[in-house]
């Protein structure tokens, strides 16, 4: 059988806003799942994020494609209520509220579970649905701080510098995407619903990839600390200027040896200072001295790069703005800008969904929705309300709509 | 009948090194499937990564949890055949090595599909497995710079700065996973097996949520570019110092309203340069002067916190890696995850940070020697006999080591 992409047919109820979720739902519906994104009334924050153009947010159109659009008051009974029936019919409930807030909803696992018993139900937080950081108001930044991943950024010795992008919403949705096709799998292998805790708080703290282990193996002894512009275990591994820019150089494993010989600096290979990564980093100082001094022969950084990686195999790279990264060749070449057209908006470019697959090569043209503009098409063909009562719900303002 | 875990009888041959590739396929075991990781003679070059113990690296450890592991020279066909007699038979396979590597081995997905059409391959690379980038050495730093991350950290006009975890190799590793599972899904509804190219210079590039179609929506207006411990666009948002203790404070739409309040300036509601989102930004450093003045008057870290929690207004204080570990809040959620290896002992890593109700528990798992199961494997699975496994060893094609 052919479907569209690889989750068409899975329905979905989303209840998230800002960030996180909505960047789970959005490779939900780009893998062709049918996602109804539930707003409250006044419709989700991220609506109000820059760039604004006639009242639509550019923000909002690149973590929101490809949803029908729901918007009424969770806090009335008949919101709840079509809530309810809505969760009768799906296979995934998501929510990003801060714990407790589903609760006041009646639409906590407890409640959606009693509803459904096969649906799978993903609260991705800040801090996780229990602890005692668990119902402070919850932020990417906030997640970083408490998982070390700020105190790891920045100068040694200054202050912790913020990372200009929001990786850890970004890749918490991702996680959540993991963990609820996972449980889509265990459900159609005959494992039936269940209830999944997603924190950015555990996602951060998961990418120290070796902060934890080495300051417990070694007993304390090698202590964590940022350190700027090079790596706080290892060398050489860091950030070197060349004339006015910048360039990243990584010779940690075999490339070591590359790299002495390009220095002529042979005699280093059999010098105990520099026998391994760790040893290489106490003696940090006198490697980069050498590449600074080899840096300022060199005419520019396009050139250095060049050496480097090309003639020398030492991986080596520019450090690239935004922009320069959204007109490189390689990036025009596999797509990674993706230029989608909103209804109001215009031309919007965004980065694409990373997650390619060999038998669905082609992104499917999503619309990202406007608030409230699914309403009766929802209450009326997967509800069957009457339309009398729609615009009943409408009347009491249990349900809204605006086109931004 | 339900499973006994989530990928009870998935089976999945790895020849992924260092940590994307691992970090997928660790996340996999974790989850009940069945991983062979197939190793060079001389073992994945994570092994040398610290800390050392009697020759064996933690750092490998953490990543390669719950692994059977093989050793054996694939650029020789007797080698090649074991890879492609155990791929018959499995579900997924996942790689990340530079691109042309697997084809040169034989085992590209052109080759790979015709022994197991229902195959789910992964390839995880740096900078895809096309374009003119692709053949570079890879490493998360490298993908980082390629993708406009790097550049966004630090002081405006100092040297850029680098976060000091590879969140590009973890989080490629659980997109990879993510993609995978995907696959199996749709292949368990009735759909092929297939191919998939992740990257991770795209996936780092994603986590731009706003510079991209700023700088584009803006015309060009808005160039995004590092901006050190305060945000970019939005204030008050930032790193603050209070007594000796960095904290992070941002306060956005009504938090605004409560923070000046909470400040004792109630003037700045009503000031003109803060009315709303945009004029605050555009004012942003004489914002985050009065934040800065108000933690200094407070002068105590946690007193200042304190307020601010109790307020709601977001927060928090920069936390070292360390002082995570011990926060009352990781215990209680179980953040950190002992294991223990037959070398080391007990060994102290992140848990993974898929929770799932119907299995909240992490299963308890090593990591596997060097060659640790060619044997098992070979004669178990594939039926050789002890002289052709003798063979094969005294040949140099397979190999074993204690690390």
């Amino acid at each position: 059988m052919t479907r569209k992409h690889v989750l068409e047919g899975v329905k979905v109820l989303d209840f998230s806003h800002f960030v996180a979720g909505p960047h789970c739902t959005r490779l939900m519906a780009e893998a062709g799942a049918e996602v109804i994104k539930v707003e409250a009334q006044i419709g989700d924050a991220a609506r109000h994020l820059p760039v604004i153009k006639d009242g639509r947010s550019g923000y909002f159109i690149q973590h929101n494609r490809g949803k029908k659009n729901l918007c009424l008051d969770l806090r009335t009974k008949e919101g709840q209520e079509i809530c309810h029936e809505l969760i009768k019919t799906v296979d995934v409930v998501i929510e990003n509220f801060t714990p407790g807030v589903m609760k006041k909803f009646n639409m906590d696992w407890e409640a959606v579970s009693k509803v459904n018993p096969d649906v799978i139900m993903c609260s991705i937080s800040c801090l996780g649905q229990e602890g005692p950081l668990s119902k402070l108001p919850g932020f990417d930044y906030i997640g970083q701080a408490y998982s070390g991943v700020l105190g790891m950024t920045g100068e040694a010795g200054g202050y912790p510098a913020l990372s200009g992008m929001a990786f850890g919403d970004i890749s918490t949705g991702a996680h959540a995407y993991g963990a609820i096709v996972t449980a889509l799998y265990h459900k159609a292998m005959g494992g039936g619903g269940q209830f999944l805790d997603i924190a950015l708080l555990d996602c951060l703290f998961s990418y120290h990839e070796m902060n934890v282990q080495v300051y417990d193996a070694s007993g304390g002894t090698q202590v964590p600390q940022r350190s700027g512009h090079q790596h706080a275990f290892v060398a050489p591994l860091g950030i070197f200027k060349c004339k006015e820019d910048y360039l990243i150089i990584v010779a940690i494993g075999a490339q070591w040896n590359n790299l002495i010989k390009l220095l002529k600096r042979e005699e280093w290979a059999d010098d105990p200072r520099f026998a391994n990564p760790l040893v290489r980093n106490e003696n940090r100082d006198e490697i980069s001295a050498e590449i600074e001094r080899w840096l300022s022969t060199v005419s520019d950084v396009t050139e250095a790069v060049r050496i480097l990686v090309q003639e020398n195999h030492v991986p080596a790279a520019p450090i690239l703005s935004v922009p320069e990264v959204m007109e490189h060749p390689h990036m025009q070449q596999r797509g990674i800008v993706q230029t989608v057209k909103d209804r109001t908006f215009g031309e919007v470019k965004i980065p694409a969904t990373p997650l390619r697959y060999s038998q669905y090569p082609e992104r499917l043209e999503l619309q990202a929705p406007f608030l409230g503009e699914h309403n009766e098409e929802i209450l009326r063909d997967q509800l069957g309300y009457s339309e009398e009562k729609i615009s009943a719900l409408q009347t009491s303002g249990v349900l809204n709509a605006k086109n931004i | 009948m339900a499973p006994n875990s989530m990928f009870e009888g998935i089976k999945v041959i790895d020849f992924s090194h260092y940590v994307a590739g691992p970090h997928c396929t660790k996340m996999l075991a974790e989850h009940g499937a069945e991983v062979i990781k197939i190793e060079p003679l001389t073992g994945d070059p994570a092994r040398q990564l610290p800390m050392h113990k009697d020759g064996r690296s933690a750092f490998y450890v953490q990543h390669n949890l719950g692994k059977k592991t093989m050793s054996l020279d694939f650029s020789r066909p007797e080698a090649q055949k074991i890879c492609h007699d155990l791929i018959r038979d499995a579900d997924v396979v996942v790689e990340n090595f530079s691109p042309g590597v697997m084809k040169r081995h034989n085992m590209d997905w052109d080759i790979l599909k015709t022994i197991n059409p229902n195959l789910v391959m992964c390839s995880i690379s740096c900078f895809g497995q096309d374009g003119p980038l692709a053949s570079l050495p890879g490493y998360d730093y490298i993908g980082q710079s390629y993708a406009g991350i790097i550049d966004m950290n630090g002081e405006p006009d100092r040297a850029p700065v680098f976060t000091d975890l590879t969140f590009g190799d973890v989080s490629s590793g659980t997109h990879a996973y993510a993609a995978i599972v995907a696959a199996l899904f749709h292949r368990f509804r009735g759909g092929e097996g297939q191919h998939l190219d992740l990257c991770l210079q795209e996936i780092l590039f994603s986590y731009h949520e706003m510079n991209v179609q700023l700088y584009h929506a803006s015309g060009g207006a808005y160039v995004p570019k590092r901006a050190g411990a305060t945000h970019g666009v939005a204030a008050p948002a930032g790193i603050f110092k209070c007594g000796e203790r960095y904290l992070f404070v941002l306060a956005l739409g009504a938090q605004w309203d409560k923070l000046a309040k909470t400040m004792g300036r109630e003037d700045m509601l009503s000031d003109p340069r803060f009315t709303d989102l945009a004029a605050r930004g555009a004012n942003k450093e004489a914002l985050n002067q009065a934040v800065q003045d108000w933690l200094d008057t407070v002068g105590d870290p946690e007193k200042a916190l304190k307020i601010l929690q109790d307020e709601r207004i977001p927060s928090a204080p920069i936390l070292s890696v360390p002082e995570v570990m011990e926060h009352p809040h990781t215990v209680a959620r179980n953040m950190v995850r002992t294991v223990v290896d037959p070398v080391w002992g007990p060994l102290k890593i992140p848990r993974t940070p898929l929770r799932f109700s119907a299995f909240p528990e992490v299963p308890e798992q090593t990591a596997g020697f060097l060659g640790e199961h060619n044997h098992e494997i070979l004669s178990q699975v594939l039926g050789y006999s002890d002289q052709d496994i003798e063979n094969l060893t005294a040949e140099g094609i397979i190999n074993s080591q204690h690390i």
